[in-house]
């Protein structure tokens, strides 16, 4: 009898571990512990066995029988996480497929630049002004105290209209617009589009973009302008950079200036952006000639004002290493999509 | 702090309408919170001369009186009182009087009617006598309003003492302030003793004090007054305390009282006869000292605390209230006056560790003026004999270890116009300094100026220059930087938007030049006399191709399709947003804002999940819509077919704004297209941004209540034929009842086998919903039944099902 219990197991044992799914383990369960199995039917012959024997055979079927239960729940744990595992790997993503593309477009890199410098000016305290891209010559050179021989107002220089009118070369024009208008205290910007006949090139376009900015008050004084234009210059480029000015002329201005920034791409040191020269030239400034003020029936005596112009294009150019305008009004969408 | 305008003008005179003085006093600062006309309480009660009097017919105790109240028929009332005579002179609650919470309404008394009722004192809130109606001595005209016959016709202004200011804290204070603010004068009330009741005893010989703690009571000043007594204090002392809102107690607490209010200045009385050995020893309390204050709670002290005693036990929190031990009896007959200084930091300290406040602690925590004590303490004497008689003994007893002397400031009359932009003149500064009692000495165009100890809150330069400039008045200071509004918001905010908005649907922005060549229009088809044709020539240009200025910027946008197109790419939006230029005869040329938009190629990327999907005329449409949405203006766009003839006939559409045409949009034609060397699919839209800014109305975001009643949605199919637009329909469905038909749309559109030639089925579903109610089922189906037959009726269309 202890021979045909050590086949049995030895029978489980093998049977077990290698079934297949979890039915096929459920009839090896009603194959060796079912109440048709061998294992019951050498329990029920227990009894017949002499009283020396009976208890060994018992403790051996009992052994054999938790041994094979032990089995079959572990052979079932095995079989349940291998379906589980089988589940997930059908439900599984292919997380690397790409996400539904959503389009995004870009501003155009002047109009990103224009929003900003709005928006640092706003943030000074200052109102957003404009006037018009076709001018009087009286605008554009009279009011602004420009002499007749001044080359500026030669065919060379500025488109004419045939009606006699011309695209306005500088944003300046605005200047007199708003304080014909408006009395003190003015503190505007003027951004706008302005006009030099120029031939295309890397630098010169016939079409440019510019603004103005003007305060007028009682006690503004150089220092102001000094003051605002660092304020700005900072705030667009960052507070390594700042701001000098260098004697220069300009009709609507006394004293004049020009403007150069330290270079915003070698601090200083010299670099090809800069010539070597470690300043970045950009624009004009000034205080406002008493002539301008006149010209408006402002008291010249009581209120002095400043007023400067930056390039748009120009600080665009700076800000993202372009280094040709005509690259800005192309409108080629390999440079358009590095603006997203 | 409550002031009673009466009282006020006892020490300034003020000329003024009420509501221009209370005006004036916010803008000098001292805010007025709330004028209440004293008196109000007693609206409908008038003084009634009871004619006759006789006894009600059913009732032994009712008397049935007549009563003269100065109109036209005396009035007929029921009285219950005793001692109701002929003649008497009465107040009498008229019909519409408040009598407390009661409101005298017409009454029938054992079928009897009463047009008033005559009032006992309890019930005017005067006294509690309630034996009887109260009889007026005096002579006074039937109707005379009873508030003037108590004399408390009275304003009472509610204002706001801002905590620098403890010397605001009584009438005497206000008047100062008040005198200044008018430039007048003030008074302060004339002290002096009765001289036949005057004592003949010296103060000194019978009290003496010593203080323990200078630090926390810099002076103590006692006055004792012999024989005085106690009784309810006379009408007048009443009528003030309550104006102020003080219940009156008797006449010697109420002085008290009085004073406070007057003078600002907290004094306490303490019963003569309980201050053991005679002697007052302002001491820091011992750790666990017990006392019972005045509000009945017994209070456990510490060293923090500063106490008023005796020789035994502490007789007052000092400063704060007085104990019970040696409180004002009906039976006291000699009274010790305190008129004291205590240090503002401890007596907060105390009241906030002990959780107790009141009148007096108030004012000390602020500061009070050590060096008016004397005069304080003899106007109380004076009022004290006036109200409970007396004899006032001679002197004070002054105990003043250390002197406070008067702060100095230096104030630069350059400093002052600096601060504030004036040009004040040194005479100027001067003559305002003055008027705040500020004792000066000139020094050039500067003042050493020695500001008076009722003025803690004063202490540097900047804060006199405060008081100057309140003096000069601050609406008479210009202001500096007040800018003009120069720019046009609305155009900068809406081109944002719309910049954004473009850019966030997948858009890029282009920018090109504003030249033009004259052979553009022709590309376009246009017209001999299309408006764009109204063109500027320049006079100088960089050559043909560059001779006028742009009136559209669809011809740019196409050559940036084409550029873009011959870079292998093929599916792209753009647009641009700049400005247009037309001749205008006589007078400047007209630039106007512009965006043309184009799509070319797919609208939806090619997409592993999902096909690709060719721009449609509804995509650019939907973009359209959307702008609109952002732009505020959806309610006042309209569409309508466009005969621009760069587009396919029949899918293109003009955009309307309150009917004014702002732009169009559509499938180009091939050959427009091919003019441009365009050999793609592709759809443009063009908006005139400047009309549709001059045309836009302005609307801001208001929130709406959310509608609590759920929406109820009910479908319906229609069979339509070919010439009636969706927008129709939809237009007819929604007109039907605005209030509860929210919304109409569209959600299918179907042309097969089964629809009759030239028709087409449409499928709405519309968005049912009221704000005031759930909708019903049946309401709805009636509706419904009602729109079906309208629509049927209007269009001769066929209802496929529902
Ligand atoms: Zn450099």
């Amino acid at each position: 009898m202890k021979e045909e219990i050590q086949t049995l197991r030895q029978k489980a044992l093998e049977e077990i571990p290698i079934c297949k799914n979890l039915k096929e383990l459920e009839s090896l369960r009603i194959k060796f512990l079912g109440r048709k199995s061998k294992l019951s039917s050498l329990l029920g012959q227990i009894g017949q066995l002499s009283k020396e024997q009976r208890p060994i055979i018992g403790d051996l079927l009992n052994q054999t029988k938790r041994e094979i239960e032990n089995q079959i729940s572990e052979r079932k744990d095995a079989l349940l996480l291998e379906t589980q595992k089988k589940k997930i790997v059908k439900q599984e993503l292919d997380i690397s497929f790409p996400g539904r593309p959503i389009e995004i477009g870009a501003k155009h890199p002047l109009f990103k630049i224009w929003e900003e410098i709005e928006d640092i000016f706003i943030s000074l305290g200052f109102e957003i002004a404009e006037g018009p891209e076709i001018e009087t010559e009286y605008y554009n050179f009279d009011a602004l105290n420009t002499p007749e021989w001044h080359p500026a107002r030669n065919l060379s220089d500025t488109f004419y209209l045939k009606n006699g009118m011309l695209l306005r070369t500088e944003t300046s024009p605005v200047q007199i617009r708003v304080m014909e208008k408006y009395k003190p205290p003015i503190r505007i910007i003027a951004p706008g589009r302005c006009y030099r006949n120029d031939k295309p090139d890397a630098s010169h376009s016939p079409v440019f973009h510019q603004f103005e900015a003007l305060v007028v008050d009682v006690g503004i004084t150089f220092a102001d302008l000094k003051g605002t234009l660092d304020s700005f210059v900072k705030r667009l480029f960052g507070d390594k950079t700042h701001s000098r000015f260098r004697p220069h002329f300009f009709p609507f201005t006394e004293p004049s200036a020009e403007i150069d920034i330290l270079c915003i791409n070698c601090n200083g040191k010299g670099c090809k952006l800069c010539k070597n020269t470690g300043w970045l030239e950009m624009g004009g400034a000034g205080m406002v000639d008493p002539e301008v003020l006149k010209q408006v029936n402002y008291d010249s005596e009581k209120y002095t004002g400043f007023a400067f112009g930056l390039g748009i294009d120009r600080i665009t150019m700076l800000r993202y290493g372009i280094h040709d305008i005509r690259i800005l009004f192309k409108n080629d969408l390999r440079f358009l999509q590095q603006f997203v | 702090m409550k002031i009673s305008y009466n009282w006020l003008k006892e020490f300034v005179p003020i000329d003024l309408p009420i509501e221009e003085f209370c005006q004036k006093l916010t803008m000098y600062g001292i805010e007025v919170e709330n004028i209440i006309h004293f008196g109000d309480e007693y609206e409908n009660i008038v003084v009634g001369k009871i004619v006759s009097v006789k006894p009600h017919p059913k009732s032994d105790h009712l008397s049935v009186c007549l009563v003269d109240v100065g109109e036209n028929k005396p009035l007929s009332v029921i009285c219950g009182a005793p001692n109701v005579k002929e003649n008497q002179n009465v107040p009498l609650a008229k019909i519409g009087a408040m009598l407390g919470d009661f409101k005298i309404k017409k009454a029938k008394l054992r079928g009897i009617e009463s047009y008033g009722v005559i009032c006992s004192e309890k019930e005017l809130g005067i006294s509690d006598d309630h034996s009887g109606i109260m009889v007026l001595e005096g002579e006074y005209n039937a109707g005379t309003p009873f508030a003037e016959v108590l004399k408390i016709d009275d304003y009472v202004i509610d204002v706001e003492i801002t905590p620098n200011r403890p010397d605001l804290l009584g009438m005497i204070g206000i008047a100062r302030e008040v005198a200044v603010m008018l430039d007048t004068k003030y008074t302060t009330p004339k002290i002096e003793f009765n001289p036949d009741m005057s004592g003949k005893q010296l103060t000194s010989e019978l009290l003496s004090v010593e203080i323990d703690d200078p630090e926390l009571c810099p002076r103590y000043c006692g006055r004792l007054i012999k024989n005085i007594t106690v009784k309810p204090s006379p009408g007048w002392v009443q009528t003030r305390l309550k104006a102020v809102g003080l219940r009156p107690i008797n006449n010697i607490v109420d002085i008290t009282n009085y004073i406070l209010m007057e003078y600002g200045h907290p004094l306490h009385a303490f019963d003569y006869e309980n201050i053991s050995e005679n002697k007052i020893i302002v001491r820091r309390a011992k750790d666990g000292e017990k006392i019972e204050l005045l509000d009945e709670q017994i209070y456990t002290l510490s060293s923090q605390n500063l106490v008023i005693a005796d020789n035994e036990k502490p007789v007052a929190l000092a400063g704060i209230m007085g104990g019970v031990n040696s409180s004002i009896l009906s039976t006291t007959k000699d009274i010790v006056l305190e008129c004291a200084c205590f240090n503002p930091k401890n007596i907060r300290a105390t009241s906030l560790s002990l959780n107790l406040e009141s009148d007096s602690s108030y004012r000390f925590e602020r500061g009070m003026d050590p060096n008016r004590l004397e005069e304080v303490i003899d106007r109380t004497a004076q009022l004290i004999q006036l109200t409970a008689g007396g004899e006032i003994c001679k002197g004070i007893v002054d105990v003043y270890p250390k002197k406070i002397l008067p702060k100095k400031v230096f104030l630069r009359t350059q400093r002052v116009n600096h601060i504030l932009d004036t040009k004040l003149q040194p005479y100027t500064i001067k003559s305002y300094l003055l008027k705040f009692e500020f004792t000066i000495f000139e020094k050039g165009e500067n003042f050493e100026v020695t500001i008076p100890t009722f003025r803690p809150d004063l202490e540097r330069e900047i804060d006199i220059i405060e008081e100057i400039a309140r003096c000069y008045g601050y609406k008479n200071i210009h202001s500096k930087f007040s800018l003009p509004r120069i720019e046009d918001r609305q155009k900068r905010e809406t081109i944002r938007k719309i910049r954004s908005h473009l850019v966030n649907l997948g858009f890029f922005e282009v920018c090109n030049l504003s030249f033009a060549s004259p052979d553009v229009f022709d590309k376009l088809n246009l017209p001999k006399d299309d408006y764009r044709r109204n063109i500027i020539e320049l006079a100088n240009p960089l050559g043909e191709q560059f001779s006028i200025l742009r009136t559209t910027l669809i011809p740019d946008l196409f050559s940036n399709v084409a550029l873009n197109l011959s870079h292998k790419l093929e599916h792209f939006k753009l647009f641009e947003l700049n400005n247009v230029y037309f001749k205008n005869e006589n007078n400047l040329p007209s630039e106007q804002v512009s965006l043309t938009g184009v799509i070319v190629g797919d609208f939806v990327p090619k997409y592993w999940n999902s096909k690709s999907q060719l721009s449609s005329f509804f995509d650019v449409k939907g973009i359209l819509e959307s702008l609109f949405k952002i732009l505020h203006c959806t309610h006042y766009i309209s569409f309508k077919k466009s005969d621009e003839p760069f587009y396919i006939t029949g899918q293109s559409s003009d955009v309307l704004l309150n009917d004014v045409k702002i732009g169009s949009y559509g499938i180009l034609k091939k050959d427009v297209l091919s003019n441009f060397e365009i050999k793609a699919h592709a759809i443009i839209f063009d908006i005139n941004v400047s009309t549709l800014l001059s045309h836009i109305p302005h609307e801001e975001i208001y929130y709406k209540e959310v509608i609590k009643f759920p929406p109820v949605l009910r479908d319906i199919a229609i069979i339509v034929p070919q010439g009636i637009s969706v927008a129709e329909i939809e237009t007819t469905i929604n007109s039907f009842n605005p209030e509860i038909i929210k919304n109409v749309s569209l959600f299918d559109v179907y042309k097969g086998s089964q629809i009759r030639e030239n028709h087409r089925s449409l499928a709405f579903s519309i968005t049912f919903q009221s704000d005031k109610s759930t909708l019903t089922d049946k309401y709805i189906d009636k509706l419904f039944d009602k729109i079906v037959k309208k629509l049927l009726k209007k269009y001769k269309i066929e209802l496929r099902h529902r």
